[in-house]
């Protein structure tokens, strides 16, 4: 199950300073966004504007026909943090059910969603005895462990090294043509974002502000070997672009 | 095996060492026995009045078992208040914060013109002294908890008792721990001290009976039972604390 989001005019201002302005965008069901842009760029404002969880200073966001805070009730959002949500006493498994037992919804069982996302073997382990890519695919397997219909994810595999950082990516493309879900992708990796999603939007520093909104019309999942293709290499350089002139000394 | 022969080293070294100054202490202080006694005379008396002394420390482990039941229900229960109804933090904390530090002298000798010698007065002032350290750890440990964790439980909708007893409270365990370590062992010293000022009972009473008489050998006889006591309820509460805390058993820590 996917909704569609739609972002409204949304700004948002933390004492006198714009964290983010004047944000509209309307998101497909099942359309994968990835906001890439510099540090400070309001990137994970917007998303946990999204998530309900930071309160716009004007505009609105609609889930589907719900508000934020609606859809945050009715728990359609899952939400993965960089640094894993994972409980530290619980077993990979108990923690993908705890999920399920907060939200009152079983969306599928844990022990076949654990298989899937490679952890067969791994279901009684606790978080100190998982690698960090397991322990991530576990944070993922529990925040979608409610089958939400939006996926909120902010720099999800930014701990992993670059060969982990592929193929989880690479995994986590087959596992959302299995399980669509609408996903906004907060991410500095430019290359990660064009590999994964449908539409960038490219923020300029602070004040946050949307300087393009960039499509990678390519269906999705996508082979590693996109990676190669001449469309892969002039999207990311053109996005690449972008960034270097707006943030000369972030260059 | 090994692990038998470090427990009985871990156990004799103190032990001798202590033993050690002690027998030092009386050849070189010159002081008579009555002010420092040698360490079979102490256990001497511990075993002659063993029944005399037994009955008192029942007495004295009452007022510090139920002294430090209200210590933890005050410590946690306005720790956990606090949480709930932050404004009731602004209002009751400065209270906390002056009670304790009011001299414990002053504070027994109110107890004691309002409820005399009783198990009231003395249980309140083992109270009075093992809240705070209980209090202030628990509220620090309701803190412990990762924001994402937090995130996680806001996004699913998760009710306050639902956040707070699943992912706050056991964040906090170890925190609550080290305070029960603190609490715990102090509980017994400051029912001693209170006995020893205002009761007819306890341990406390014994030391000021025994002082009386020139019993120095009796005052260290209790005075060994007392810290025996207290080290042991330390041990247990630590031990107990390493089976509570989840991080028990982690490489990393």
């Amino acid at each position: 199950m996917a909704s569609p989001i739609s972002i409204r005019g949304v700004s948002r201002r933390f004492g006198e300073t714009w964290a983010l302005q004047q944000v509209d965008l309307e998101i497909a069901a099942g359309e994968f966004i990835a906001l890439v842009g510099p540090s400070g760029c309001g990137k994970t404002t917007l998303l946990r504007i999204v998530a309900d969880l930071v309160e716009p200073s004007t505009g609105e966001v609609r889930i589907g026909d719900d508000t934020a805070a609606q859809a945050r009730r009715k728990r359609l959002l899952g939400l993965v943090s960089q640094r894993p949500a994972v409980l530290p006493w619980k077993r990979a498994i108990d923690d993908v059910r705890f999920t399920q037992k907060i939200a009152g919804k079983v969306g599928f069982d844990p022990a076949t969603v654990l298989r899937e996302f490679g952890l067969e073997g791994h279901e009684n382990k606790r978080a100190r005895q998982l690698s960090g890519g397991m322990l991530q695919r576990v944070n993922i397997a529990s925040a979608m462990a409610h089958d939400p219909s939006v996926l909120l994810m902010d720099e999800p595999f930014a701990a992993l090294d670059e060969m982990k950082r592929e193929e989880i990516g690479e995994w986590f493309d087959r596992e959302l043509a299995l399980r669509p879900k609408t996903v906004l992708f907060v991410t500095h990796h430019i290359d990660e974002a064009v590999m994964l999603a449908d539409r960038l939007l490219v923020f300029s520093p602070a004040p946050g502000r949307v300087l393009e909104v960039v499509s990678v019309p390519v269906p999705r999942p996508r082979e590693p070997s996109f990676r190669q293709d001449p469309r892969f290499v002039a999207i990311a350089g053109h996005v690449r672009g972008l960034l270097m002139q707006r943030t000369p000394q972030a260059a | 095996m090994s692990t038998g022969m470090s427990w009985i080293v871990r156990l004799a070294t103190p032990i001798l060492s202590v033993l050690l100054l002690w027998y030092l202490a009386i050849w070189f202080s010159g002081l008579p026995a009555f002010v420092i006694p040698r360490p079979e005379r102490v256990l001497e008396v511990l075993w002659v009045d063993r029944a005399f002394i037994f009955e008192h420390l029942l007495a004295t482990l009452q007022v510090a078992a139920i002294g430090f039941l209200w210590a933890n229900v005050a410590g946690i229960g306005m720790a956990v208040l606090f949480d709930l109804l932050p404004p009731t933090r602004h209002m009751l904390m400065p209270a906390a914060i002056t009670l304790r530090n009011v001299p414990y002298i002053a504070l027994i000798s109110v107890l004691m013109l309002a409820f005399g010698d009783s198990l009231l007065s003395k249980t309140t002032i083992v109270a009075l002294a093992g809240f705070f350290p209980v209090l202030v750890n628990t509220m620090q440990g309701l803190r412990a908890a990762d924001e994402v964790q937090l995130d996680r439980m806001r996004i699913l909708n998760a009710s306050w008792w639902q956040t707070f007893s699943q992912v706050r409270l056991p964040y906090a365990i170890p925190a609550i721990v080290s305070a029960q370590e603190i609490t715990g062992s102090g509980s017994i010293i400051v029912a001693i001290a209170a006995e020893w000022m205002i009761s007819s009972t306890g341990l406390g009473y014994v030391i000021n009976n025994a002082m009386q008489n020139y019993r120095g050998d009796k005052v260290y006889a209790v005075a060994l039972l007392a810290t025996a006591l207290s080290f042991l309820i330390y041990s247990f509460v630590h031990w107990l604390g390493r089976r509570l805390d989840w991080r028990a058993g982690d490489p990393r820590r």
